[in-house]
């Protein structure tokens, strides 16, 4: 009888999903900052940022106790290195929110021109829906185990893939139009500006991309 | 029966009394022929003159399955009862006569079947895991095909059992006649009954919860199932040495060739049974709670994989080992792609319980039973 207790193990899902929760809350936080940095509230931005950062502990702590409990004996329905590398990539997007978050409060850049801030802000609603994503395909490919590798349940999560793909694109585009309004407002900027709010916008659009890896791996899982 | 309680398809009282009961079903009815290879199969009965010795050697076999039981618990190896039985058996065999009194052609047929029974039962679960995928989720609506695919499943079950028996009950000795005239039977009867019972409420929104309500039913069901081919095999580790030496106690040697007599079954189920009913108990809470990863398709996949293989193991008279067997079959689903996560480890500890067991359980039995014999 001890036998049964040994045999099973606690599956990564679970856990994958409380970290992909805790990646949305970060995101999220994130954008509300953004939102105060547009919209001048200097000291709400700073609260927010540095909640971001906090937030990011919390993701880092619980990718620690997911890489600690997958001992390379289990044997698995997915493979130990695609939930690991999955793992890093959900991680890198509330990565990328913190990145933001320390050039928001590293130099609050000041008389920025509205159309910038603008583009800034709907980046940064953007990559939440990104997050969310993520977090609806990792449900999902738990539900694609559950139903032991279902065609039906396969479609669903490769259209949620794409919604993934989708999003990034929509932010890539908006970052280069961004990186273009910046040059055009040159003469407007100080140097130590421009730097600043274009690190922000490649922070931002990390987001995504990493978002967008994340879901790759994901699709990799699915392959039989 | 404790992945039933672990999945909240019955309270763990409800368990207890039913798998004792069932035990004791298997065990009288069933358990015959593994009992008799436990009593006379493994040894040369022609060749043991004197009855103290094979009063001595039972006593011995069984004093070493448990001393060795007792040490493997504590090292954590997933030690077969079975396996120290034969083990014990073969010890003192040894130890009295040297190695030709035992009959080698059984024991490698037995050790054989250690081996092979998780096999079977992984690749059974393995196929049945499969065609639940193609036949109940791939399916437009999961849950009208479990309603009609559990109790197809449950009927098998019961052709299973009705064919045994028509063959150790009725005595029958042909499998065709018993496979189309009472498996079949009784197997289409009972899928009928459960079909017309299997009615769950269950959200809507989530075919996979319904399906799961449904199989968490019928998994009472192939629990049952469970504890009616462990009785069937495991009375034999317990009651086969009591029976040899209550052989010899009332009829001397003449005693080896007159088969078991029915009410020492019926003994060794009932001590299953008590069994079940004192520790099973334990067991049942904190076994089956633990096993939360485990849904209720996978639990029905496993536990009717590994009653089907322990049943005809009992049928051909091979003691097994249930555990094993069931552990054969996790590993089969996980294999298919059903389980989240397995511990490896434990196929290594099986593996090396496979040959560390005869041995040791052999070597403390002869140690038994020579001092045994130089007290007595």
């Amino acid at each position: 009888m001890q036998v049964w207790t040994k045999l099973f193990a606690k599956s990564p899902f679970k856990p994958l999903i409380k970290h992909a929760e805790v990646v949305i809350q970060t995101v999220e936080t994130l954008e509300k900052a953004l939102q105060a940095w547009h919209d001048g509230n200097t000291e709400e931005m700073e609260k927010l940022a540095i909640e971001v950062d906090r937030l990011e502990d919390v993701a880092d702590r619980i990718k620690e106790e997911i890489r600690d409990s997958l001992s390379s004996k289990l044997m698995m329905a997915v493979a130990r290195e695609d939930v690991l590398i999955y793992l890093h990539m959900q991680d890198k997007v509330a990565d990328s929110a913190e990145d933001t978050a320390k050039w928001l409060l590293v130099k609050s850049p000041s008389n920025v021109p509205a159309e910038i801030k603008d583009v800034i802000l709907e980046m940064g609603r953007e990559s939440i829906k990104a997050a969310k994503l993520v977090y609806e395909a990792i449900v999902q490919m738990d539900r694609v185990i559950e139903s032991g590798f279902a065609e039906n349940e396969i479609k669903k999560e490769y259209e949620l893939i794409h919604a993934i793909e989708d999003v990034e694109r929509k932010i890539d585009g908006l970052d280069t139009k961004l990186m273009k309004l910046v040059f055009e407002n040159s003469d407007k900027l100080d140097w130590g500006t421009g730097i600043c709010i274009l690190n922000i916008a490649r922070t931002v659009s990390n987001i995504s991309d990493k978002a967008k890896d994340a879901a790759e791996r994901i699709r990799l899982m699915m392959n039989k | 029966m404790s992945t039933a309680v672990g999945a909240g398809a019955i309270t763990p009282k409800q368990a207890v009394v039913i798998a004792g009961l069932l035990e004791f079903v298997g065990a009288y009815f069933f358990g015959k022929s593994v009992t008799e290879t436990i009593r006379k199969g493994i040894l040369d009965p022609s060749m043991i003159t004197d009855p103290n010795v094979l009063v001595y050697g039972s006593v011995a076999a069984l004093l070493a399955a448990t001393i060795w039981l007792i040490i493997a618990t504590k090292f954590g190896l997933p030690v077969s009862t079975t396996h120290s039985i034969v083990g014990g058996i073969a010890g003192y065999g040894i130890a009295y006569a040297g190695m030709e009194i035992v009959n080698w052609g059984k024991m490698a047929q037995i050790v054989l079947s250690w081996i092979l029974s998780p096999i079977a039962s992984a690749i059974m679960a393995y196929f049945i895991f499969k065609i639940f995928t193609k036949s109940i989720f791939e399916t437009k609506d999961p849950v009208k095909s479990a309603r009609i695919w559990s109790p197809f499943w449950i009927g098998m079950a019961f052709v299973t059992i009705g064919t045994m028996f028509y063959l150790k009950v009725l005595h029958g000795n042909d499998i065709k006649t018993g496979f189309l005239f009472y498996g079949i039977p009784v197997g289409f009867i009972v899928f009928l009954i459960t079909y017309t019972i299997i009615r769950v409420k269950f959200p809507m929104d989530d075919p996979y919860i319904g399906v799961e309500a449904i199989f968490r039913k019928a998994q009472v069901v192939t629990s049952c199932y469970v504890a009616l081919a462990h009785g069937a095999n495991d009375v034999a580790n317990a009651i086969g040495p009591v029976a040899a030496v209550y052989a010899v106690a009332t009829m001397g040697m003449a005693g080896m060739k007159v088969p078991v007599p029915r009410w020492i079954l019926a003994l060794g189920g009932l001590g299953i049974a008590v069994g079940v009913a004192t520790y099973g108990y334990r067991v049942m809470e904190t076994v089956g709670k633990k096993i939360t990863e485990l849904t209720n398709t996978r639990g029905f996949t496993i536990d009717f994989s590994a009653a089907t293989v322990v049943l005809v193991a009992s049928w051909l008279g091979l003691p097994i080992s249930t555990t094993h067997t069931v552990v054969g079959a996790v590993i089969g689903i996980g294999l298919a792609r059903g389980v989240k996560a397995i511990n490896k480890d434990i196929v290594k500890d099986i593996i090396i319980s496979w040959f560390v067991t005869v041995p040791v359980a052999g070597l403390i039995s002869a140690v038994i039973f020579k001092v045994l014999m130089l007290v007595g």
